[in-house]
């Protein structure tokens, strides 16, 4: 709805359809959805218990609309912000031009948690450290679309927007005929090209290979689809060796020699020679393996000092520092901690506040000042006095709410919005992302583990 | 393929071929039962005994049950989940390695376990159980054949399917010999009457009550149904078929000549496959039913257990490279630790 309560143009195909369908009809084409991720094992693991539950990824029939134009504009700045990023990975990893310059305080990188300087002076392939992220937007109360964070590790969720996409083509089949949508389907084929693009060996098939933390992990089902839409191996660490600086899988016919992998396990886990010393996941050697180049690894080692919420607060500098340009989206205000000034505002005002961790992610770690109670807030005190480089704060954005079907009627809920963007040859923004949607009447966290359901969400041709 | 991938598809048939012949098993003895006791009761548990016997697993029902309670065989069977060979728990395992590989595999495949591990796993499946337990034996026995339709009709027939067929046959020619067994341990004082009872109901278990008459006519005698059960070539159960089956299965995987060997496992069924094709019922009851099926499981056993050697186990040349100081922390904590933003 725009300002005067009206159906926004955009919306008028959709709002026709769904006004057509009596409360029952809508209830039981939610219903039969929800069987179908059931079925199908479209799921997400919530840990607690010992097996781990899985649980259907809860979906709300209502699209999210993106007019073209509008969609232009948040490709253009998403684009803008994984170049700075990149170009900002390979600057902190070579010469670090821009702590030098005193642009980023050098005591920001060297003490975010995923830096690596053990990989300062190491080159990756193409020069590209992120190759896939997915960057978080809210829209304010203006309809401006801010950056809430960038997730440069391991970013999960594309499953989901595939799988609603086919789920609503398959329940909603006559909303698609008239309605213009940009189509989702070439994801895959799109992040394979990106792995290839990066084989250290140049060969016609370069063995590309997903690497799984297992089937426990929360977002295995996402693993496993990815390979399938790719055409290309998952594999689990004990699948992989390193012989000679070269990686490995071991298959019925020997071993077989790979190029590529798309890990889906964090750097500390990745070579128990190297990180952690523990870690059962990870492949012993292949750090070596990497610093040689004789395989490539995507995400790249040590992005994570990109995204760290600290490093975030800088990117509208690094995109002046590298492009000379000014950004094209917005962020949210962030006060840091670890600043005298800052941490004194953050401590007198924690109850209008966001508090985030560093370097969490899925609402973990977090503190909405203006819902918790004292205690809580008296916790995050003492978390923020303790060790306040990890600990940043925002203003609460009431960020957008959009029409959602609560018990057989529409509600304004609370969305966010997780595009994702490759970047190989080229850079490109998968046509709208994944739509969160907080589900709670008025709570605005979104995450899968804490409650939030998602929504397929439409870019329009034109 | 990944060797992980190959044991996952070969361990996933296996354990949904398990879940169908229990229930199979399970499913005539009610049968039999039907006209005079009800399901669970005292003298119901007479009959699930044999059927404990020949799923391997009366020690670790003693344990559960030193003093077992009317119903506590029956359940042990079906829905237990701490009998790891109960109808549930080989279905969640056919599940659970389905989903380890569901990128190998087709998306029917996977719909059809699925579907099938909801349904035993919920509260709609214990109703059917106590309701009508015959339905629920048919849905299960229904739900594996289906898989297997559906993995023939959409299964590319590359190493997974070699895998995937490998696993189901080695399990079938174990259940067939054992469902034998059973009655090679009843066989003592048992009138004519109860005893042709006894012998249809395994044929029925095996779906080879039709082609026994239409190969061997009205008469059940031992020798017969050994012809059918153990030495048929055409009957797909038969133990000699399914052998045959594992055998070729192997050879495809390494690409090797049949009546050739490449590996200790295609040696192993090859000699088993000589073996029982150049048998009579006449030989078996010679040595003694009951040590001549023992010989064969040896063998079968023998038999997995080299296609894991030759194909799955990680050599020690690999794992040495793992680091001395390797503390123990369970692989499933570590797997959910890794954030995925």
């Amino acid at each position: 709805m725009d300002a005067n309560g009206c159906v926004r143009p955009y919306y008028q195909p959709v709002a026709e359809r769904f006004s057509r369908m009596s409360p029952e009809e809508l209830e039981q084409k939610v219903k039969s959805l929800e069987l179908l991720f059931l079925k199908q094992g479209v799921t997400f693991t919530v840990y607690g218990d010992e097996r781990g539950t899985e649980r259907v990824f809860p979906f709300d029939p209502v699209p999210r609309v993106i007019p073209a134009h509008e969609w232009e504009e948040v490709e253009a700045g998403l684009i803008q912000r994984i170049t700075a990023l990149n170009l900002f990975l390979y600057d902190i990893y070579h010469e670090q031009k821009i702590l030098k310059d005193g642009i980023i305080p050098a005591e920001v990188v060297h003490s975010a948690a995923h830096f690596r300087p053990e990989f300062v002076g190491i080159n990756v392939p193409r020069d590209t450290y992120i190759h896939v992220c997915g960057t978080d937007l809210i829209r304010d109360q203006d309809g401006r679309y801010l950056v809430l964070e960038d997730n440069g590790r391991c970013p999960s969720g594309v499953s989901y927007v595939l799988e609603n996409r086919a789920a609503m083509k398959r329940v909603f089949p006559q909303l698609f005929g008239t309605s213009g949508v940009r189509s989702v389907d070439t994801y895959p084929a799109d992040l394979r090209s990106v792995l290839q693009y990066i084989a250290p060996r140049q060969t016609a098939h370069p063995v590309c290979v997903l690497l799984t933390p297992g089937v426990h992990n929360s977002a295995y089902f996402e693993h496993s689809f990815l390979a399938r839409q790719m055409g290309i191996e998952i594999v689990e660490g004990r699948d992989l060796v390193v012989l000679d600086g070269f990686v490995y899988m071991r298959t019925t016919h020997g071993l077989q020699q790979v190029d590529v992998i798309y890990r889906r396990i964090d750097d500390d886990f990745l070579d128990p020679k190297v990180f952690r010393k523990d870690s059962m996941l990870g492949v012993p050697g292949l750090v070596d393996s990497v610093r040689r180049g004789n395989v490539a690894l995507a995400n790249a080692i040590g992005t994570g000092v990109a995204d760290d919420k600290v490093t975030y607060a800088y990117v509208p500098e690094m995109i002046q520092y590298y492009l000379g340009q000014d950004p094209i989206l917005e962020q949210v205000p962030t006060y840091l901690a670890w600043r005298d000034g800052d941490r004194k505002y953050i401590l007198e005002n924690l109850p209008k506040l966001v508090v985030k961790a560093a370097n969490e992610s899925g609402g973990y770690g977090m503190l909405i000042g203006p819902q918790a109670s004292k205690a809580e807030i008296e916790e995050f005190r003492g978390k923020i006095l303790a060790n306040p480089r990890n600990y940043i704060a925002q203003p609460v954005v009431y960020f957008s709410q959009h029409p959602t079907l609560v018990d057989g009627g529409f509600e304004g809920r609370h969305v966010d919005l997780r595009p994702f963007i490759l970047c190989g040859e080229t850079t490109k923004v998968l046509p709208g992302g994944l739509t969160r949607v907080a589900l709670t009447r008025g709570s605005i966290v979104v995450n899968s583990s804490q409650g939030g359901g998602s929504k397929d969400t439409w870019v329009l041709a034109d | 393929m990944l060797s992980r991938v190959a044991d996952h598809l070969y361990w996933m048939s296996r354990y949904i071929e398990r879940a169908e012949n229990i229930a199979r098993l399970m499913q005539v003895s009610v049968e039999l039962l039907l006209d005079s006791v009800a399901f669970g009761s005292q003298k119901a548990d007479e009959y699930w005994t044999p059927v404990l016997a020949a799923t391997a697993m009366e020690g670790a029902f003693r344990l559960l049950h030193p003093d077992p309670k009317p119903g506590d065989i029956s359940h042990f069977l079906t829905l237990d989940e701490r009998n790891p060979d109960s109808i549930l728990s080989c279905v969640r395992e056919a599940r659970e390695n389905a989903r380890t590989v569901r990128d190998q595999i087709s998306d029917e495949m996977w719909t059809e376990l699925n579907a099938l591990y909801l349904l035993v796993s919920s509260p709609t499946g214990v109703e059917l159980l106590e309701r009508s337990p015959q339905s629920f034996f048919e849905k299960i026995i229904h739900s594996s054949l289906q898989f297997d339709g559906i993995t023939s009709a959409t299964l590319s027939r590359t190493e997974g399917w070699n895998f995937l067929q490998l696993g189901r046959f080695l399990e079938r020619a174990d259940k067939t010999s054992r469902f034998l067994d059973i009655k090679t341990q009843t066989l003592s004082d048992s009138d004519h009457a109860v005893d042709s009872l006894q012998w249809g109901t395994i044929l029925r278990a095996c779906s080879a009550y039709a082609p026994y008459r239409r190969v061997h006519g009205g008469e059940v005698t031992l020798e017969k149904i050994l012809d059918l059960l153990l030495f048929s070539v055409e009957f797909p159960r038969s133990v000699r078929f399914c052998v045959r089956m594992a055998d070729e299965m192997l050879h495809a995987i390494s690409e090797t000549q049949t009546g050739r060997y490449s590996n200790p496992c295609e040696k192993l069924t090859g000699a088993l496959l000589a073996k029982l094709s150049f048998a009579s019922p006449a030989e078996a009851l010679n040595i003694g039913l009951h040590q001549y099926i023992d010989e064969l499981q040896v063998a079968l056993n023998e038999a997995g257990q080299a296609v894991f050697e030759t194909y799955v186990y990680i050599p020690q040349e690999y794992t040495k490279s793992l680091p001395a100081t390797f503390v123990f922390d369970p692989l499933g904590t570590q797997q959910q630790q890794q954030q995925q933003q």
